[in-house]
C-alpha cells in the first residue's frame, strides 16, 4: 500500500513512529506492507517511490528542520504532491482551521478526485463540509475515513458503523475534549479557580497557549458535527451547533454541584436533530463521569440500549491508533 | 401520561382479558393490574384497579368508549401525577439582578416551583453561583422551565448549567 502523508506535525510524525513500530505486525497479521511515498509539510515535499526512510525523516524534524531538509526534497506543496505522486491512500493531518477548513479541505477533495482513499484526523473540513467530502468520495468510489478526528483512540465511529451496524442510534452525548475534562476535574478535586487550573494545564502541555479552541467548546462542536453526520446521518455543520464553553465556570459552582452529587462536565450532545455543546451537571455515578483527559461517549441505541465508550482523547500515538485502524480497514476492503 | 382506572368486571371467566384488550388496542401501556377482591363483589361485579401509560388524552377517550361498549363499567378515572425535580446551577450576578424576580419568573409557570436555592458569593463584586432545585409536574413543564431559564439567562447575562438528560 502506497501512502502519502500531508502534514508532518505531531500527528504526522506520530504516524511515522507507529508505522516503524508496527511494520512487522502489519506484515504478519494483515499481510500489509506500507510504503510512505511522500511526506509534505509547510516547507515542501519529500518523495521516494521506494518508500521514504521514516527514521531519517523523523531525525530531520527532531533537529528542528522542515521536511525540505530530506534528501532530494522539493518545495512542492500538498496539492501538487497529491496530483503528481502515485499513491493509494492520502493521510491528511494538517492543522485544523475552523474558519475555512483549509488547506485540509482542498487536499482531501484533490485526493478524492485523483481516486485516492483519504484518512484524516483533521476536524475543520469535516465540521464545515462533511457532506461535500462524503458525497465526493462516494462519487469517486474511494473510501473516506475519519475515525481519528473524534476522540483520538476512542473508537466510536468504526464501532458505530461496524459493531452496531444493525442498531438505530438515536442520540449521542459525551465528553469529546480532554483539555476541558482535565480542567473541570482539577477544579472539582482541588477546588481551584478556572484560571489557575488552566495555567497548570498549559504548563503541562495539556492546554494550548491559546486555549480558546478547547475551552470555548469549538473543538467539541467540530467533533459533534462529525458524529452527527458520520453516525446519525444528520446534515448539520459547525454553524448549527449551539456552543457554550467553560470559561465562566466558577469554583463555587463546581462546589455547589458537588454538594448535590454532581460534577460539571463540558458535554456535546446530538439529539432530535439538535446539536449542543454546554457545561452540564453530570451525576457522580453516571458513566459520563470520567476524569482527567479521558474522552467518553454514550450512544443511545434501539436494540443494545445505552453503550458507553471511553478512551484517551488526544496524543499523537493514541490518535494514530485510529489512523492505523482506518488504513488497515481500507486494506481489508481492497484498495 | 400515567392513568389509573377503577373497573367493575362481571364475576365470570374471561372478563379481565376483555377489559385489557381495548387498553392495548388503543396504545395504552399497562403497568399494573390489581384485583380488589377484599372490597368484595358489588352487584355481581369485581373491582379491578389498572395503572397504565398513554401518549395522548385522545387514546384515553377511545379506551373508555370501547370499555363502555363492552359493558365494562369504569367507576373512576384518575391521572397519576408524579412530580419531577430538576437541578440547575446559575452563574452570574444572580443577587444584583433581583433574585426574587428570577424565582418569580419560574414560579409563574403553571406546574413549576423553586423548591430550594443555595447561593455562593465569593465577593460582592464577583459573580455569584447559585444551585436551584425546581419541582415540576411533568416533562412538558420541564421544557417550559428550561426555555424560561434560557430567556432569563439571556436577559440577565447568566450562564445556566443544566442537568444531563433534561
Amino acid at each position: 500500500m502506497r501512502i502519502q502523508i500531508i502534514g508532518f506535525g505531531n500527528i504526522g510524525k506520530g504516524l511515522a513512529k507507529v508505522l516503524i513500530r508496527k511494520e512487522k505486525l502489519l506484515k504478519k497479521k494483515h499481510d500489509l506492507k506500507i510504503k510512505v511515498v511522500s511526506i509534505t509539510d509547510v516547507t515542501g515535499t519529500a518523495k521516494d517511490d521506494n518508500g521514504i526512510n521514516l527514521s531519517k525523516a523523523l531525525e530531520i524534524m527532531e533537529n528542528g528542520r522542515g521536511i525540505l531538509a530530506y534528501p532530494k526534497a522539493t518545495k512542492m506543496n500538498g496539492i501538487e504532491a497529491i496530483k503528481t505522486i502515485h499513491a493509494d491512500v492520502v493521510v491528511e493531518v494538517t492543522n485544523t482551521k475552523i474558519e475555512d477548513g483549509e488547506p485540509g479541505m482542498s487536499h482531501m477533495l484533490q485526493a478524492i478526485k485523483q481516486g485516492k482513499h483519504v484518512v484524516t484526523s483533521n476536524k475543520g473540513p469535516l465540521a464545515l463540509k462533511f457532506q461535500e467530502l462524503n458525497n465526493s468520495a462516494k462519487k469517486n468510489s474511494v473510501q473516506f475515513k475519519f475515525e481519528a478526528s473524534v476522540g483520538g483512540a476512542m473508537p466510536i465511529i468504526n464501532f458505530a458503523h461496524e459493531t452496531l451496524s444493525g442498531d438505530k442510534i438515536n442520540a449521542i452525548e459525551g465528553i469529546l475534549n480532554g483539555t476541558t475534562n482535565y480542567i473541570l476535574t482539577r477544579m472539582s478535586k482541588e477546588e481551584k479557580s478556572f484560571e489557575m487550573v488552566l495555567r497548570e494545564a498549559q504548563e503541562m502541555g495539556i492546554a494550548e497557549s491559546d486555549p480558546s479552541y478547547d475551552i470555548d467548546g469549538i473543538d467539541t462542536a467540530c467533533k459533534l458535527v462529525i458524529l452527527a453526520n458520520g453516525i446519525l446521518g444528520i446534515k448539520k455543520t459547525y454553524k448549527d451547533v449551539k456552543t457554550q464553553g467553560i470559561r465562566k465556570i466558577t469554583p463555587e459552582a463546581v462546589k455547589l454541584a458537588k454538594e448535590d452529587g454532581y460534577v460539571i462536565k463540558l458535554i456535546g450532545e446530538v439529539k432530535n436533530n439538535n446539536l449542543e455543546v454546554s457545561p452540564r451537571l453530570v451525576p457522580k455515578n453516571h458513566p459520563l463521569n470520567v476524569e482527567g483527559v479521558l474522552n467518553v461517549a454514550l450512544l443511545k441505541t434501539d436494540l443494545a440500549g445505552d453503550i458507553t465508550i471511553v478512551g484517551k482523547g488526544a496524543g499523537s500515538i493514541e490518535t494514530n491508533s485510529a489512523i492505523l485502524s482506518d488504513i488497515i480497514s481500507i486494506w481489508r476492503t481492497g484498495i | 401520561m400515567k392513568i389509573s382506572l377503577d373497573l367493575q368486571l362481571k364475576d365470570v371467566p374471561g372478563q379481565l382479558v376483555k377489559a385489557l384488550v381495548p387498553i392495548s388496542n388503543f396504545g395504552g401501556n399497562i403497568r399494573s393490574v390489581v384485583h380488589m377482591r377484599e372490597e368484595g363483589p358489588k352487584g355481581g361485579r369485581i373491582p379491578v384497579h389498572v395503572d397504565l401509560n398513554i401518549d395522548n388524552p385522545k387514546s384515553l377517550e377511545k379506551i373508555l368508549k370501547d370499555l363502555e361498549d363492552k359493558d365494562i363499567w369504569v367507576s373512576k378515572v384518575g391521572e397519576i401525577r408524579k412530580k419531577k425535580n430538576i437541578t440547575v446551577i446559575i452563574i452570574g450576578h444572580v443577587v444584583d439582578t433581583d433574585v426574587r424576580d428570577t424565582i418569580d419568573k419560574i414560579n409563574d409557570i403553571h406546574g413549576a416551583m423553586v423548591a430550594n436555592l443555595a447561593l455562593a458569593m465569593p465577593d460582592p463584586e464577583e459573580e455569584t453561583s447559585a444551585r436551584m432545585d425546581i419541582d415540576v409536574d411533568d416533562a412538558e413543564v420541564v421544557k417550559i422551565v428550561l426555555k424560561r431559564l434560557d430567556k432569563i439567562a439571556k436577559d440577565k447575562g447568566f450562564i445556566v448549567v443544566k442537568s444531563l438528560g433534561v
